[in-house]
């Protein structure tokens, strides 16, 4: 045991003066640390290669440790090269949505740095690289590039699951998981796999991944009373069916997808237990289908016109001449915006401002002029902080259900509109 | 190279082979610097050798082979300003600034480079003053290092070229 370790750190002096060029006789500690796990893990790939343990004690007591290192050094970049070549391999099947972590982790600036800045000489267990994008089947024991190297595997295989579908009806589908899935952290394959689950347990077609919100319900009342290990089965046998209807012929894919299914079965019978089997097994939207308000400010007045209404405005005495006035001659959505800021109205005319808006322009506003928090609003004027926290108020004021109805007016507003 | 010129410093141990082989080391420079009239008893290489493992230490580093306290005594010893009665006090002190020094300027001057340093301003700008080599000379070279200018800018120099240019 001493005569490895007294090895090793020989092979680590060797490796600080390399490091060093020759020109320090002293290292800082940290620097050190690091180049001995780089030289460990280098050594550690090539034991892991032997058939046994057995081997590997053998290896380290007969060979030298500077062999031993440079054979996991050539392991190393092997599997470096390797890794490019499942890179290059995920480019080419990646999947065409909108996800945005999975488009930056498969870029060449997510997993793409790995190649750039990956030195197997001295930082060998590093993976220097952006990965965002989280597995079905996380990589959770490997560093450096064997870590690199699974995960594009993993997400090769499932690259190769989803290209079974069409891009079109993944997007609906995530649509219907949640219609802003573009920023969540989530993972499609585990998506896909759960619905065409749940489309051969309700004997739809796989391939469209479609199933109804009142199929899902059929199914809850079907499966509600099952055990934990009939799911296991159910699911099973659910998987066994779909790798038949999809011709998956591939065995790595076949058992990335055995791995999956312990995590689907839990996901289920968690929500068996909650009676929201809706969050497991997901019906399509559609988004473009959604119903939408089209909103239109009005045509702005003229410049020396509105000069005047704020000048007559600011001579008013009574708030309740100012709102006869706003009333009168305020005729469109950009305006009435304008006069809540140039107006100078205090605190008890804005409410009352806007108890004369319909429930469209109050949502309106709620869209523009967002309440927030007075770290991020450090940027915005006074008129406009005083404006959106009045607004806030005012919304807490009115009725749960005219709040409601804001809420879904303003969840059909079309992004793009303001 | 041999197991036994690793020191291990951080640790706080050093194996007596290897202090053993150090304090030698050190005692074996006497010949070449007795010419020069200075020489350290056994117990003043073993004090240097202790103060090298402490600057180490107290530096975060690790030294790898007989460490830079021989190059240091054969640059300084025929230096004007060492004498037989601050000799070993010198060292020490030399000693602690090189380690100290060596991560203010992040590596990026080789332990001769650095040692060269020392020795010109310790002879001339500071005149054999240790407080104005560590203080000035040394700060202020490891400082531009950091920035990015070279080892020998000064402030001076910068409002020489302002006035030059005067623009400012």
């Amino acid at each position: 045991m001493e005569k490895i370790q007294l090895q090793c750190l020989n092979f680590l002096a060797y490796k600080c003066e390399r490091y060093n060029n020759g020109e320090s006789s002293s290292i800082k500690v940290d620097v050190a640390e690091s180049i001995m796990k780089s030289n460990l893990y280098t050594i550690g790939t090539y034991l892991k290669s032997l058939p046994d343990t057995e081997c590997a004690v053998n290896e380290l007591q007969k060979g030298s440790i500077t062999d031993i290192y440079q054979k996991g050094r050539k392991l190393v970049d092997n599997k470096v090269k390797a890794a490019k070549h499942f890179y290059k391999l995920n480019q080419s099947n990646k999947l065409i949505t909108k996800n945005y972590t999975y488009n930056a982790t498969l870029s060449d600036k997510g997993i793409g740095i790995f190649f750039k800045a990956y030195d197997p000489e001295y930082e060998a267990h590093e993976f220097p690289a952006s990965i965002d994008y989280q597995l079905c089947n996380p990589v959770s024991d490997l560093v450096g590039v064997e870590f690199i190297l699974q995960y594009l595997k993993n997400l090769y295989l499932e690259n190769e699951f989803c290209s079974k579908f069409s891009a079109k009806d993944i997007h609906y589908l995530l649509c219907g998981y949640d219609e802003s899935y573009q920023e969540l952290l989530i993972n499609i394959f585990e998506q896909v796999l759960t619905t065409a689950l749940g489309c051969v347990l309700t004997h739809r077609n796989p391939e469209k991944l479609a199933i109804s919100p009142k199929e899902i319900h059929d199914l809850y009342k079907d499966i509600a009373g099952y055990a934990t290990h009939t799911l296991d089965l159910l699911i099973y046998q659910a998987s066994e069916k779909l790798i038949e209807e999809l011709n998956i012929t591939s065995s790595s894919l076949r058992k990335y997808i055995d791995k999956s299914l312990p995590r689907i079965t839990t996901n289920l019978v968690h929500a068996i237990k909650m009676n929201n089997l809706e969050k497991v097994f997901v019906s399509q939207i559609n988004p473009d289908l959604e119903p939408k308000i089209m909103f239109s400010s009005g045509v702005k007045m003229d410049d020396s016109d509105y000069r005047k209404l704020i000048d007559e405005l600011l001579l008013c005495r009574y708030s309740s001449d100012k709102l006869v006035l706003i009333k009168e001659r305020v005729k469109s959505f950009d305006d009435l915006e304008d006069v809540l800021f140039d107006g100078q109205l205090n605190k008890e005319e804005l409410p009352l401002v806007f108890e004369f808006l319909g429930d469209v322009e109050i949502a309106a506003l709620i869209n523009r002029h967002p309440f927030i928090s007075d770290i991020q609003a450090v940027d915005l004027s006074e008129e406009e902080k005083a404006l959106r926290l009045h607004l806030n108020e005012y919304i807490g004021q009115i009725s749960l259900e005219r709040q409601e109805r804001i809420y879904k007016i303003m969840a059909a507003f079309p992004r793009e509109s303001f | 190279m041999e197991v036994s010129n690793i020191v291990i410093c951080n640790h706080g141990y050093i194996p007596s082979l290897i202090l053993k082989q150090a304090v030698t080391e050190i005692e074996k420079c006497n010949s070449y610097t007795s010419q020069f009239g200075l020489t350290l008893s056994h117990q003043e290489a073993i004090e240097l050798v202790e103060t090298r493992s402490l600057a180490l230490q107290s530096n975060g580093r690790i030294e790898f082979g007989g460490g830079v306290t021989n190059k240091i005594i054969k640059e300084f010893c025929h230096s004007p300003y060492v004498s037989k009665h601050n000799y070993a006090e010198t060292l020490h002190e030399l000693i602690e600034m090189f380690y100290f020094y060596k991560n203010e300027t992040l590596d990026l001057l080789s332990d001769e480079e650095l040692i060269k340093f020392m020795k010109t301003n310790f002879d001339g700008k500071c005149q054999g003053s240790l407080e104005l080599l560590a203080g000035r000379e040394l700060a202020n070279m490891a400082r531009n290092l950091r920035y990015g200018y070279s080892m020998d800018y000064s402030d001076n120099m910068a409002e020489e070229e302002e006035d030059n240019d005067g623009e400012y």
